[in-house]
């Protein structure tokens, strides 16, 4: 195989894994949501794009995405309120939660 | 006293919409056939449907416990609204109601918490009335319990052993008994002493108050004592002063005020007022002189989230908004002295208590942030007449307070109420304070751990809380104080009500108070970093590091206060309690 196969693969690959990781968080907060969570944009502000999306919903939902990705978040150092604002960000940060517990 | 500081307002508006508020407007424009008038009825939904809790049950500002009031507030406003149905939030709400019935057939405010007749009345109402189910069997046991020897309605059986009776404990504890039988069988109390001590309230103006030796009748005591009377089949005495007496209440241009000399229509006069006049007999065609006025006038206490506060809002100041502003120092000196007497101005007659808004029964809470907002600083009086009210009026038999008289203790307002106590009462009040203690006594659920309600689940604010109360009341060691805040710290900044995850402003606020209390040395740093986490890009702060955005004025006042407790003048912490 030429490295330029590899690339594609390996950049597939990550497309791959980060489009998994956007189904299981959209799940995450499609069941505290429901339908407004379905026809979220991946690069929505959630809290405007759902309705009661509080702090407390907020914290729900950072819970809920530690409990299926199988991670802990650090509330203070990891600028929680930048990775957990949309969709595409919290995908992103999960994936290289996943990652650093892999290396 | 006079209100005219009410009239045109120099108070802080939050600009919210209120839970206490939507409802009455939403109660008045349905009783005078006008709920069709409401612009945009879903917002209203909207507004009420964002107080649920995942548990089922409502509460009365986002982020805080279900209670019974907030409960039944949201689910009969919706119910009343074009669409609402008879089961607007599903079967979740009603085990949420059943989550607080006590085995003697009462009902608390919040699980765990003692009965009181305003959680009885609420939650009877909600089973019956929105989840069309049937009260426990044991309810009538509990009511027939509130009968005082003056022949009136107190608000729990124990506050019944000491004579306190009141009109709004009749009104609930009759109103939950018609609820539950349809008005039919027999009454569990004295019929004819209660009907007397009732019509006692009734002024010769024709007016009514809450309790005896009361001085200033008031349309909320009046609506509450006409739909008791009503409830036993009775009126006032002079019914026909009674009506007189509150069409007087209504202004030229406007809607009703609610005692004489008070300028202000608010949406709680109207509801009352209508609601009196109504149980007097009044049918529609009795309404048509003042339904269009009430009725825009109610409409005008819309806010732009969806629901309504108590006045025009731009006008619709509250204490603890105001008072945030004056405890971060965001006034200049001429704003400071308004806002200051704006608040003064915030009392009920007759309840020497300071009210989160003018009109609302006075709050204990309220009353603290009133107080270290620098309120009454200079007037002992006033001061002795709160502690009076604190120690003589609102204290439970269980020796903790509530938000507001008859309403179960809980330790936020106990502690709030240790802590003025403590500044204004002076050795009369030593036995008021002992008391406090037997109440966090029952509030502890392991050695040094405590929860907000007997029966509740230990936080770190209920121990702190719990803490600085015993210490004003009795005095205690800091080692519980120690060992809390070792439990709670957060590694990264902060500390946590639950665990040791999720900072949060409240609780960190808390800590720092608690460790300053009992002379425990604190890390700087570590709140550094936690203050750096919440601080939001507008110059406020958010309630936790997972908001961008400002909590508000109270979350704006912690956090400032935070920061200049860190600046080298070191301020002290006002001994605040909120949550």
């Amino acid at each position: 195989m030429h490295t330029s196969d590899r690339t594609s693969e390996h950049t597939s690959h990550r497309a791959s894994d980060h489009t998994e990781t956007s189904t299981r968080v959209l799940a995450v907060l499609e069941k505290r949501f429901g339908d407004a969570a379905r026809t979220l944009a991946p690069d929505a502000d959630l809290s405007d794009a759902l309705p009661g999306f509080d702090s407390l919903a907020a914290l729900e939902y950072v819970t809920a995405v530690e409990g299926e990705f199988g991670i802990e978040v650090d509330f203070v150092g990891d600028d929680v309120r930048y990775w957990f604002s949309t969709l595409d960000r919290t995908a992103e940060y999960v994936r290289e939660c996943v990652e650093d517990q892999a290396a | 006293m006079t209100y005219e500081m009410l009239r045109r307002s120099s108070g802080v508006v939050s600009g919210d919409s209120d839970l206490w508020c939507t409802y009455a407007a939403v109660r008045t424009l349905t009783w005078l056939g006008r709920v069709d008038d409401l612009p945009s009825p879903e917002t209203v939904t909207g507004f009420l449907s964002s107080r649920q809790n995942s548990d089922g049950g409502f509460a009365w500002s986002a982020g805080m416990s279900s209670d019974a009031w907030a409960t039944y507030y949201c689910t009969q406003a919706m119910a009343d609204l074009p669409g609402g149905g008879r089961d607007p939030v599903g079967g979740a709400g009603s085990a949420w109601v059943w989550s607080a019935a006590h085995a003697d057939g009462g009902f608390a405010m919040t699980p765990g918490q003692a009965s009181d007749v305003w959680a009885t009345y609420y939650a009877v109402r909600t089973l019956v009335e929105i989840f069309g189910e049937r009260p426990p069997e044991a309810l009538f046991d509990w009511l027939s319990a509130l009968q005082a020897k003056d022949g009136g309605l107190a608000w729990s059986p124990a506050h019944a052993k000491d004579g306190t009776s009141d009109v709004r404990a009749c009104y609930y504890a009759l109103t939950a008994w018609s609820t539950a039988t349809g008005g039919q069988g027999p009454l569990p109390w004295s019929r004819e002493r209660l009907t007397s001590w009732l019509k006692d309230r009734q002024s010769e103006a024709g007016g009514f108050t809450f309790q005896a030796g009361d001085d200033t009748d008031c349309l909320w005591a009046t609506f509450r004592a006409t739909s008791a009377l009503s409830r036993l089949g009775e009126t006032p005495r002079d019914p026909e002063a009674c009506v007189a007496w509150i069409r007087a209440r209504l202004t030229p241009g406007g809607s009703f005020t609610r005692w004489p000399g008070y300028p202000v229509p608010d949406v709680w006069a109207a509801f009352c007022g209508v609601g009196a006049l109504r149980e007097l007999g009044a049918g529609a065609e009795d309404f048509e002189d003042i339904a269009d006025r009430v009725v825009e006038t109610v409409l005008s206490f819309r806010t732009g989230q969806g629901g309504f506060t108590y006045r025009a809002p731009e006008l619709a100041s509250d204490v603890l908004t105001t008072s945030a502003h004056l405890i971060a120092g965001h006034f200049s000196d001429t704003g400071e002295r308004d806002a200051l007497r704006w608040t003064e101005s915030c009392m009920l007659p007759n309840e020497d208590g300071i009210m989160y808004m003018p009109g609302r029964g006075s709050e204990v809470r309220c009353t603290l942030w009133a107080l270290s907002a620098g309120a009454f600083r200079d007037d002992t009086a006033a001061r002795g007449r709160i502690a009076d009210w604190l120690a003589g009026s609102i204290q439970n038999p269980d020796g903790g307070f509530g938000y507001w008289e008859g309403r179960a203790s809980d330790m936020v307002s106990t502690c709030a109420a240790a802590e003025i106590l403590h500044r204004t009462g002076g050795e009369s009040v030593a036995a008021h304070l002992r008391d406090i203690a037997g109440y966090v006594a029952t509030c502890e659920t392991a050695p040094g751990q405590y929860a907000n309600v007997p029966g509740g689940r230990p936080t770190l604010r209920a121990t702190l809380q719990a803490l600085r109360a015993l210490n004003r009341a009795v005095g205690t060691d800091g080692a519980p104080a120690c060992d809390a805040l070792a439990l709670h710290r957060v590694r990264g900044g902060g500390f946590a009500n639950e665990g040791n995850r999720v900072p949060d402003l409240l609780s960190t606020y808390e800590a720092v108070l608690a460790g300053d209390e009992f002379g425990l040395a604190w890390d700087a740093g570590h709140l550094t970093k936690f203050l750096d986490s919440v601080r939001t890009a507008d110059g406020g702060f958010a309630w936790t590091p997972l908001m961008a955005a400002s909590g508000g004025p109270l979350a704006d006042c912690l956090g400032r206060r935070l920061e200049m407790r860190l600046s080298p003048e070191r301020h002290a912490l006002p001994p605040l309690a909120l949550s």
